[in-house]
């Protein structure tokens, strides 16, 4: 069962992640509310997946991307963006993010693509 | 999903945003070039207006969207222009308080505010300024109905 953290400043938004990737039986293992504490608890959790938004405190997803990808380069992370990211998406792609969501959320939309960075990091 | 939850969830969260977001406009309007007020205002925005399209809340996206897209200015631009500006970040904030208000007391999304939020977006096909004018006097008008229904009991 892959282990899932999940980085959002939005407790809404962890809450309805969490909902969608437990449902098909992933298995949360932790939550970060900015980016310090998402790069902090990747070192200690190390999950299988990320799911990274852009948007935070402290530390804006892209840095976080980074600072994951400097502790780790084969990490998985899958960024949640909102309709007129693109650029940033872009941006944490290039940073190592692996895929990307959109917000609001499709629960097929967020399984499958989970589901496909999984199936190319083994 | 169940979105009576999240609906319960977004309003908590959107409250203790907008009056985070309430702080640091009184902090802009001591210091208009104020980041971390900046950053927060556009943040908060960011926030409620992925929470209210989630839960398909168009008119408090919209509105929500449009502050977000004005404060990407002022960060690029460092600062806020001028007074008039920090009132028009204020009539969003005002709005969106009414807005959530109303989800509270009612469970309905209230109308939305399309000329507000081109007002708040600084877009070029904003309406001219009277209409702009009469957009902004009506959401006054709404507010204060938002505020009464607001304290009103639901029976």
């Amino acid at each position: 069962m892959a282990r899932i953290l999940v980085a959002d400043d939005a407790s809404f938004m962890r809450q309805m992640i969490r909902e969608i990737v437990e449902s098909e039986g992933f298995e949360v293992c932790g939550e970060a509310s900015d980016g310090v504490e998402a790069v902090d608890e990747f070192k200690r959790l190390q999950p299988d997946v990320v799911t990274m938004d852009i948007v935070m405190p402290r530390k804006s997803g892209i840095d976080a991307v980074r600072g994951i990808i400097a502790l780790d380069p084969g990490a998985c992370v899958v960024m949640c963006s909102a309709l007129g990211q693109e650029a940033l998406v872009t941006e944490a792609i290039q940073a190592g993010a692996k895929d990307f969501i959109v917000k609001p959320f499709k629960p097929d939309a967020v399984i499958e693509t989970i589901k496909k960075v999984l199936e190319k990091d083994v | 999903m169940d979105m009576a939850k999240y609906r319960q969830v977004f309003i908590e969260e959107s409250t203790e945003h907008l009056a985070e977001m309430s702080s640091a406009l009184l902090k802009l309007e001591k210091n208009l070039a104020d980041g971390r007020a900046i950053d927060l205002v556009f943040r908060m925005a960011h926030s409620i207006k992925g929470m209210a399209a989630s839960l398909e809340y168009d008119s408090i996206t919209q509105v929500s969207h449009g502050l977000e897209d004005r404060m990407q200015e002022v960060r690029r631009a460092g600062r806020v222009a001028d007074s008039e500006e920090l009132g028009v970040l204020f009539r969003g904030l005002e709005c969106l308080e009414s807005m959530v208000a109303a989800v509270r007391a009612t469970g309905k999304v209230p109308p939305p505010e399309p000329a507000l939020a081109a007002v708040l977006a600084n877009r070029l096909d904003e309406p001219p300024p009277e209409v702009a004018s009469r957009a902004l006097e009506a959401t006054a008008v709404a507010q204060g109905a938002a505020k009464k229904k607001a304290l009103t009991p639901i029976l």
